[in-house]
């Protein structure tokens, strides 16, 4: 391992003026697995996409081999064997399988596809990954998961040389993990270079063996991985002790119910029996998909939800005494939700933070007149409470992932609401932001509100909440208290193991 | 292509018939009750002159299938064939002949379709804009070339297009097989990767420009020679003559399942579309309902069409 195969050069990149990129370099060498870390808007998809031609560097140099390539292109950078399997899927859903893979490097006879070889290429790489599924299916008649094997497969098409995996995992089952941690093995044995970007730290201390750490689009590590622990990876990230990831766990539960249901079902969701307090942080855990999202959805009257029991208190007398029809009725006695998506469903993204800001509010205003001053006297307070820095005349879309999580968190808290249904505020920000989200959630449970946290993060439901609520095939598992959430409790649930929830206290 | 490899494209084609089960069944039924009312189409001459009513149709939902699988859209059919039949009517007086004039429509589809593709693909202007723009452009021409039908189409040439022979339905098998052969091209397959997903099929290394430019140069080729059919059917360049296809066009791709935002659908949905439209125009026209009924029928079936899905949906969710 000499000469790296893929070799960024003091590369800056800058974005309407704003710098995302400062000088940055970084060298893929044969036969390593290395490591790409940083927090949201750090800069690692903007250099991902500078060492795979979808963009170009302002200043310094991109070299393939030692040689500099003045302009590099997708297409050249397939041609050179340099190929990345995205967060974005670059899947077209309505090809077949095989198409998918060979798209963009087909091999041809006579201008023709040639199927014969394309056929042969994805039964190869298929039995590599377990692409069990027929080569002419439809890519959109798989699930998420399967679609992710489906990029990374054809990425392997080309026989990189250089394999760029951006956050792979983030939609795997367990299983499909082990297959591809497996194959990344493989492909270092045989030289290939490796350039692994993940938010599991886990993951990265397993089989990496170098790290880079970005920091505000400046490289602030450049070290093997040899003697690290997960806790100096983190302190490599933000610089700080990750012991103060989570605020100190204080109960501010009340004696005071805001939310009772008994035999309540929506969607996947049967049958669950919820009592929520003010000042609470109650949390919901579960694998995907066992029916958790729709206890939360039919709870915001966003699909159709049925109970034997529903009500809803305000200053301990009933406002509502059955399921919500529609969101606004949520909305009306104080419930506020906060979806998972937030550029789909959280934020309107051409338009300023300043007018996301203000959109729940239109709703009760709709009829008067808006008023500038008082306007941004409630954007400047919603900015304040967490923490959004930088003018807020900008387009939300010009905001990294965890910044555009606090606005679309924050837009909420101007119509002061008494109960927050927050669905995985923290999938994919970065630590610093999440720390922010964690404080603002203490502070929302110390002024008397009470906040359901959906999580798929599982030290979140052990270190922040007040009780557990774990979901299995739609059913509660276990309801558990802080004391008994430890993460083999929660997870045991969540995988229908009839397990009795260890006594232990903070594992911190 | 191999034994291994040709089963792979034909069951990858194969799979495309997902969807279109009820829109075959429709089509039948109602082939099936056109002959029953009129059980003189079965002779082979009357056949022969169906197939030639319909050709110009199946024409333009190709174009427009064509354009609308890479997410884009093509206002511009009507005026374009109106285009090619007065031009085609206009050269073929010239001293080169049927060849002239069939250089002069290559000429035309493709310098058209390049400008439309170059503003659609490379300056990123909605297609929908430039080719509402362009049709006005393109009917004033044609009314600048001839202000009322005229021209002249050898009459040769008519007869051997929209005479007693079945080219029409020579030519029908003649685009199914090319379709075929393009969409075992990387560029054919690129259409529906373009359409599904853009930005990831140009980091797959796919050229979004060269596929996006190569359809709109294909379909601007499709209508300008559809003009050209359309011209020998009457023997004469009509510089208005292409007008109700433009909604003929879209009516058809999209009963054939072809979506508006790209990526779905398929040929054979939207050939499929035309004919049962020609079909259903022929009824209305044998029922004694008038000739401009159909555009109340095609808007009206574009409307059910994208709303049928839709309302489907909700009733699911609702149940």
């Amino acid at each position: 391992m000499h000469q790296p195969i893929l070799e960024a050069r003091s590369v800056s990149k800058a974005f309407f003026g704003n710098p995302v990129l400062h000088e940055v370099s970084i060298e893929l060498v044969a036969g390593r697995i290395h490591a790409l870390l940083g927090e949201n808007g750090a800069g690692k998809s903007t250099l991902i996409n500078l060492l795979s031609g979808t963009l170009r560097p302002d200043g310094g140099q991109i070299l393939v081999d030692g040689r500099p390539i003045a302009s590099l292109t997708p297409q050249e950078a397939h041609q050179l064997g340099i190929a990345v399997v995205q967060q974005e899927l670059s899947l077209a859903p309505h090809l077949s399988i095989a198409e998918n893979i060979g798209l963009g490097a087909y091999p041809r006879r006579g201008g023709v596809v040639d199927y014969g070889r394309l056929a042969a290429a994805v039964a190869e790489i298929g039995k590599e990954l377990d692409l069990v599924e027929s080569p002419d299916t439809p890519v959109g008649r798989l699930p998420l998961g399967r679609r992710q094997i489906v990029e990374i497969a054809k990425a392997l098409s080309i026989k990189p040389r250089v394999l760029i995996l951006d956050e792979p995992t983030s939609s795997l089952s367990a299983p499909d993990v082990a297959i591809l941690m497996k194959l990344v093995r493989r492909l270092r044995d045989r030289a290939v270079a490796i350039l692994y970007i993940s938010h599991r730290l886990n993951e990265i201390l397993d089989f990496c063996d170098h790290v880079t750490v970005l920091k505000d689009g400046s490289v602030t590590a450049d070290r093997p991985l040899a003697g690290l622990d997960p806790d100096g990876l983190i302190r490599l990230m933000v610089g700080r002790d990750p012991r103060n990831l989570f605020p100190p766990y204080v109960s501010r539960a009340s004696g005071d119910l805001v939310v009772e249901t008994k035999g309540f079902r929506a969607g996947g969701a049967v049958d669950v029996d919820f009592e929520l307090y003010r000042g609470e942080i109650f949390g919901i855990g579960g694998l995907v998909g066992h029916g958790q999202e729709d206890f939360m959805m039919g709870l915001y009257g966003a699909i159709r939800a049925e109970a034997e029991q529903f009500r809803v208190f305000a200053n301990g007398a009933a406002v509502r005494s059955a399921p919500f029809a529609k969101v606004a009725d949520a909305n009306a006695v104080g419930v506020a939700y906060v979806p998972a998506d937030r550029r789909k469903e959280g934020l309107l993204l051409p338009h300023s933070i300043d007018f996301n800001l203000l959109l729940p509010l239109f709703a009760s205003h709709s009829a008067e007149r808006r008023k500038g001053a008082q306007e941004t006297a409630i954007t400047e307070r919603l900015a304040q409470r967490l923490n959004i820095r930088g003018d807020r005349r900008r387009q939300a879309q010009a905001l990294s992932g965890g910044n555009q999580q606090k606005v679309a968190l924050s837009k909420w808290l101007a119509l002061e609401p008494s109960v927050l249904l927050l669905n995985d505020p923290t999938r994919g920000v970065d630590v610093e932001t999440k720390r922010e989200i964690y404080l603002a959630l203490r502070a929302m449970a110390a002024e008397g509100k009470a906040v359901v946290l959906l999580s798929s993060d599982t030290p979140e439901l052990v270190h922040l909440c007040d009780r557990v609520m774990v979901f299995n095939k739609g059913r509660v598992a276990a309801t558990l208290s802080h004391a008994e959430a430890s993460e083999e409790a929660i997870v045991a649930a969540a995988m229908g193991v009839r397990k009795a929830p260890t006594l232990q206290g903070e594992a911190v | 292509m191999l034994g291994q490899g040709t089963r792979l494209y034909w069951a990858i084609q194969w799979r495309r018939n997902e969807g279109l089960g009820a829109l075959f069944l429709v089509l039948a039924v109602f082939a099936v009750i056109y002959a029953i009312l009129f059980p003189g189409i079965l002779a082979v001459g009357a056949m022969a002159k169906f197939v030639q009513g319909w050709f110009p149709t199946a024409m333009v939902a190709a174009a427009e299938t064509m354009v609308m699988l890479t997410g884009g859209i093509d206002l511009s059919v009507g005026p374009m064939v109106s285009l090619g039949s007065v031009v085609g009517a206009s050269t073929m007086q010239g001293p080169l002949g049927i060849f002239g004039g069939v250089l002069a429509l290559l000429a035309l589809g493709t310098s058209v379709g390049a400008i439309v593709g170059a503003f659609v693909a490379i300056g990123r202007y909605p297609a929908i804009i430039v080719t509402l723009a362009l049709s006005f452009v393109l009917r004033g021409v044609a009314l600048l070339i001839m202000r009322r039908p005229g021209g002249f189409v050898p009459p040769s040439l008519s007869e051997f297009l929209a005479g007693s022979h079945p080219t029409a339905a020579v030519l029908v098998v003649l685009l199914v097989l090319l379709w075929k052969f393009y969409q075992a091209t990387p560029l054919g397959i690129g259409l529906i990767a373009v359409g599904d997903n853009a930005e990831g099929a140009y980091r797959s290394g796919v050229s979004v420009t060269t596929v996006r430019i190569s359809a709109y140069i294909i379909s601007a080729n499709l209508q300008a020679f559809t003009g050209l059919y359309v011209a020998a059917q009457t023997g004469s360049g009509d510089p208005l003559i292409g007008e109700p296809l433009t909604l003929s066009a879209i009516a058809a791709a999209v009963l054939g399942g072809v979506g508006f935002l790209g990526g779905q659908g398929a040929m054979r949905g939207a050939l499929a579309g035309s004919l049962l439209m020609s079909i259903l125009i022929n009824v209305m026209f044998f029922m004694g309902l008038p000739l401009v009924a159909q555009y109340v029928v095609q808007g009206l079936i574009i409307v059910a069409t994208v709303a049928l899905p839709l309302i489907r949906a909700s009733l699911r969710r609702a149940s």
